[in-house]
């Protein structure tokens, strides 16, 4: 894939299903994403949300529909998956840091064996985005013996230094203590600014309030509502998001 | 063709087909050569073989065996040979390794130290070095003219002689059933539900079933005696040969002998580890109620570490089992040393190999399955009672 | 900070061992049993293997066959033999120097700082290699002996390192094969897998040995040794397979999916992610699969093989030495027991440490 790309969106997902045996995960889903662009997915569990942002990079196979990333159609081609999960990085809910390796060398590893870049090249681009996400200190440690949000934090230094066009986030707060939300959102709060293409799915309506360009929200495997969010959150037309939100804003 | 190969679903499956074909015609061309060259040496491919008579004997055997038999026969008695060492190996290692590992979990530090030594060692000697070792030692005892005496039997070169009543084959064999009755019952009787007395009672009818079914085994063997001759037939030396009692041949008991010292060294890690599974706070329960430590153990910590190391013992069972293939070793005619001498004689190589994959796999699928259903039987219902 | 310690009186020496072993009557029962029992065997032992034993050859069997104790002289006469097989004598010390390349080599492969998958390699590569030049010669000036001469303790070595050199990388691919998606390569890949298990190793042996040569093109039957080898060898990864699956569904499915989102092909998220955290989960096992495969080795003397066992037999079944097996057997049972025992110890102490690891 070139670096140099064609324009139009950054994601167009069209028609999207996926089932799993009976169970129907993703109906008909329409989305389009623009370069630049931040969206916030939310929605009750079981709604199709993680399995929607899993197809974008394939760790999900979708069965119908067209799901275009970057102008490459996802489809069995496999250099056109490669490619696009070049270009798309991911952060998880359990950060799913390589254990056996230190911090530095979980940031090198992708650089250097996928895209073939030069040891020290990937260790400057690995410090300097280490020190980005306010850890540089903890380079040479091993995974385990970070805190919670160090370790998400490392995950999105990871993500980012195969420099990739887009970000997803996979309820990147969810499995963390309270106090250690904030660095982690910090940190996404900066990545946004620097103009990063995102899809967050997360539960953290501040988050989505300050930096989301569009709120998305999901129930039963389709898109009930989409809007910006003082729109959203304000005056939300459906009766399943209202429900929805005053369970997530409550308390 | 080159966007094709990069098809994931098209890779796939052009995988698989490789894969398959490739193994299936690895295999094809290997029985293909081997059929022509067995054409060559005038051997014809088929199990006809199986209904010709050997000509070749075994030397030992519990089924009536001539050299005139036909080879399926010959392959049944290596199959009994094979479960009967087997299974002695089994039931003696079982012992064995039942009180080496309850040394190694009691209170007692000497206790523990000496299963452990014994662990140590003969876990750590491989095991067909004890058998050369046992089957040495056994074939250098004295001549039957010079054989050692001990409680009725005789030790020899040639083998062990041992007494054995005068009585009828086949009332042998149901005095035998009646016996694993005698045990067999009262557990069963434990089991059932519809025996709802309490427990004194019920005790009693137990030891009245066993009771039963041992009475009955003595009667028969009463009725099975063969006339004329005294109840106990004793070997004993005429002239220069042994006559009497029945010979156990030295092959026998060199393999049942390392069998049971060997496998007894792992089954004794078995038991200690199904009693280390044990929680405490279930035998701290047990106490607390204030049970005896007797009815602790039998009550609460053996059934539990039954449970605990079954699933394991099925496999060493399964691992005996197939350590009787070192029959081959001394001689001693098991399955596998029938396959191999059937080769030998007939030629019939690719039929034979078949027929012993076909019998190990029996075999092993038979213990498994039995093992299963006891499994079942004693789980735990539900997942309560987690150690 | 201050620590006061108040040391509890120290009982006597007696009440402790009356603590200790005689609490209760059943436990001085239990304790006098077990006493009786050590104690005589211990003083059997040292009575038949010191005391009463010959130790030189100078009597020759005559003195032995006299005393009441073991005959170690028969080890003395005949340990290059039981050792060496039928190797030249004079070229000896090249089996010798042979079996230590091979020790050196296991022992170097237990210390952590070589366990990565290029260094074992390295290792077993060049102690495999260096075994081969000094055992075949041919080269450096060394006298050229063949397999067939080959034999005793180098031999059972040469076999058990030579199976698990081959045993292994193939019960990588096994395991990756069970493991794949592909339902066919899976399916097919267990059946091998279940099949080669359900076999004894000594019918394996057998049939690579006697069975294979009818059933291989002239070109492809190699040496008995190698097809012998060949057969260990997969009987070893059959085994070792199943461990390594075992070792990779230890791993979470999250670090497989963290590699794909990198981008990493799927050999790369095998060899970089996959494996080296499955090797770590799988050790124990592994090492409990050597422990078991080393003491298997002595099953190719049926197959005819001069190992250190036949060698065995033959120091003591032939000439003046016949009633000396015990001896002979004890011999090779301690050589055994050294490797084994050492090695199990071993896996146990790495048991425990990762243990502790992992609280």
């Amino acid at each position: 894939m070139d670096s140099t790309l064609p324009s139009g969106p950054a994601v167009r997902i069209e028609g999207l299903d996926k089932r799993y045996g009976s169970f129907h995960a993703l109906r008909k889903v329409n989305l389009s994403v623009e370069r630049g662009e931040r969206i916030v997915i939310c929605g009750p569990s079981g709604s199709g949300k993680s399995t929607l942002i899993r197809c974008i990079n394939r760790l999900e196979e979708h069965e119908g529909g067209r799901i275009t990333v970057l102008g490459t159609e996802l489809n069995d081609d496999v250099g056109n998956i490669d490619g696009i999960r070049r270009e798309v990085g991911m952060v998880f809910q359990h950060f799913n840091l390589f254990p056996h390796m230190t911090v530095l060398e979980n940031c090198m590893i992708a650089p250097m064996i996928v895209r073939k870049r030069p040891r020290a090249e990937a260790e400057t681009t690995a410090r300097r985005f280490l020190a980005k996400v306010r850890i540089p200190e903890q380079a040479m440690k091993f995974p385990g013996q970070l805190s919670g949000g160090q370790q998400q934090r490392v995950a999105i230094a990871r993500a980012l230094c195969m420099q990739p066009q887009i970000m997803l986030f996979d309820e990147p707060t969810s499995a963390l203590d309270p106090e250690m939300i904030a660095e982690v959102l910090d940190v996404m709060v900066t990545l946004a600014a620097e103009g990063m293409t995102m899809i967050c799915v997360t539960h953290e309506m501040g988050f989505a309030r300050r930096v989301a360009d569009r709120v998305i929200f999901m129930d039963g495997g389709e898109i009930v509502e989409e809007a910006p969010p003082e729109e959203f959150f304000t005056s939300s037309r459906n009766e399943r998001t209202r429900q929805f939100l005053s369970q997530v804003l409550g308390h | 063709m080159v966007s094709l190969l990069r098809n994931q679903k098209v890779r796939n499956a052009l995988l698989q087909a490789l894969y398959v074909g490739s193994l299936a015609a690895m295999v094809l061309a290997c029985v293909m050569i081997a059929r022509r060259n067995l054409a060559e040496q005038g051997i014809t491919s088929g199990f006809d073989f199986l209904f010709k008579s050997t000509g070749w004997d075994v030397n030992f055997s519990l089924l009536p065996a001539t050299a005139n038999d036909p080879y399926w026969w010959f392959f049944l008695i290596g199959i009994v040979n094979t479960l009967f060492l087997g299974t002695t190996g089994l039931i003696l290692a079982t012992i064995v390794g039942t009180i080496v590992g309850l040394a190694r979990t009691s209170s007692n530090e000497l206790a523990r130290l000496l299963g452990r030594t014994y662990v140590d060692i003969f876990r750590n000697i491989p095991l067909i070095l004890q058998v050369f070792f046992w089957y040495a030692l056994i074939t250098h005892l004295p001549t039957p003219r010079a054989a050692h005496e001990a409680f009725g039997m005789l030790l020899t070169s040639r083998g062990l002689y041992v007494p054995v009543p005068n009585v009828a084959g086949i009332a042998f064999a149901a005095a035998i059933l009646g016996v694993i009755a005698a045990i067999a019952l009262p557990l069963w009787l434990g089991r059932t539900s519809h025996l709802s007395q309490p427990f004194g009672e019920r005790v009693g009818i137990q030891l009245t079933a066993a009771a039963t079914a041992l009475a009955t085994a003595a009667i028969i063997l009463a009725l099975g005696r063969l006339p004329d001759l005294p109840l106990i037939d004793f070997p004993a030396l005429q002239g220069l040969n042994l006559k009497g009692g029945m010979r156990i041949p030295p092959e026998f008991s060199a393999l049942a002998i390392a069998i049971a010292i060997y496998g007894g060294s792992y089954i004794a890690e078995i038991v200690r580890g199904g009693f280390k599974a044990v929680g405490k706070g279930q035998m701290e329960a047990a106490l607390s109620l204030g049970l005896s430590p007797w009815r602790v153990f039998t009550l609460v910590r053996l059934p539990l570490a039954l449970r605990a190391m079954l699933p394991i013992l099925a496999n060493q069972y399964v691992w005996l089992m197939k350590a009787t293939t070192m029959g081959i070793a001394v001689g001693f005619t098991d399955f596998f040393m029938i396959v191999a001498l059937t080769i030998n004689h007939s030629g019939q190589t690719l039929e034979v190999i078949g027929i012993l994959m076909a019998g190990f796999l029996a075999i092993n699928l038979s213990l498994a399955a039995v093992f299963n259903r006891i499994n079942k039987a004693i789980a735990l219902k539900g997942n309560q009672l987690r150690g | 900070m201050e620590m006061v310690v108040v040391a509890p009186p120290a009982p006597s020496r007696l009440e402790d061992l009356k603590r200790r072993f005689f609490a209760t009557p059943l436990q001085a029962l239990l304790s006098l049993i077990s006493l009786t029992i050590m104690a005589f065997i211990v003083w059997k032992l040292l009575d038949w293997a010191v005391f009463s034993a010959v130790f030189t050859t100078t009597g020759g069997p005559e003195a032995c066959q006299a005393a009441a104790g073991a005959c170690w002289s028969v080890i003395a006469a005949r340990w290059r033999i039981i050792l060496f097989g039928l190797y030249p004598f004079e070229e000896q010390w090249r089996s010798a120097l042979a079996c230590v390349s091979v020790v050196v080599m296991t022992v170097l492969s237990c210390i952590p700082a070589f366990w990565t998958g290029r260094r074992i390699a390295l290792i077993w590569g060049a102690g495999t290699g260096l075994y081969y030049v000094l055992m075949k010669g041919g080269v450096l000036g060394l006298p050229y002996v063949g397999e067939e001469a080959w034999g005793g303790l180098a031999l059972t070595l040469f076999i058990f390192v030579t199976t698990c050199l081959i045993g292994f990388p193939l019960a990588i691919c096994l395991a990756l094969l069970r493991r794949s998606d592909l339902p066919w390569i899976s399916r097919t890949t267990g059946l091998i897998i279940d099949g080669v298990r359900s076999l004894p190793l000594i019918s394996i042996l057998f049939t690579f040995a006697v069975v294979l040569p009818f059933a291989l093109p002239q070109w492809l039957q190699g040496d008995k040794l190698y097809r012998v080898i060949l057969g260990s060898a997969l009987f070893f990864s059959a085994y070792q397979a199943e461990i390594v699956r075992g070792g990779m569904q230890g791993v979470p499915a999250g670090q497989e999916e963290a590699a794909m989102a990198l981008g990493m092909s799927y050999w790369q998220r095998i060899g970089r992610i996959v494996l080296p955290q499955a090797m770590r989960n799988a050790l124990p096992a592994t090492i409990n699969q050597f422990v078991i495969s080393f003491k298997e080795t002595s099953l190719v003397v049926i197959v005819g093989f001069f190992e250190i066992l036949a060698s065995g037999n033959a120091a003591y079944g032939t000439g003046e030495w016949r009633f000396a097996y015990v001896e002979v057997y004890a011999f090779i049972a301690f050589i055994y027991f050294i490797f084994v025992f050492s090695l199990s110890r071993y896996g146990a102490y790495l048991e425990r440490r990762m243990a502790v690891g992992e609280r």
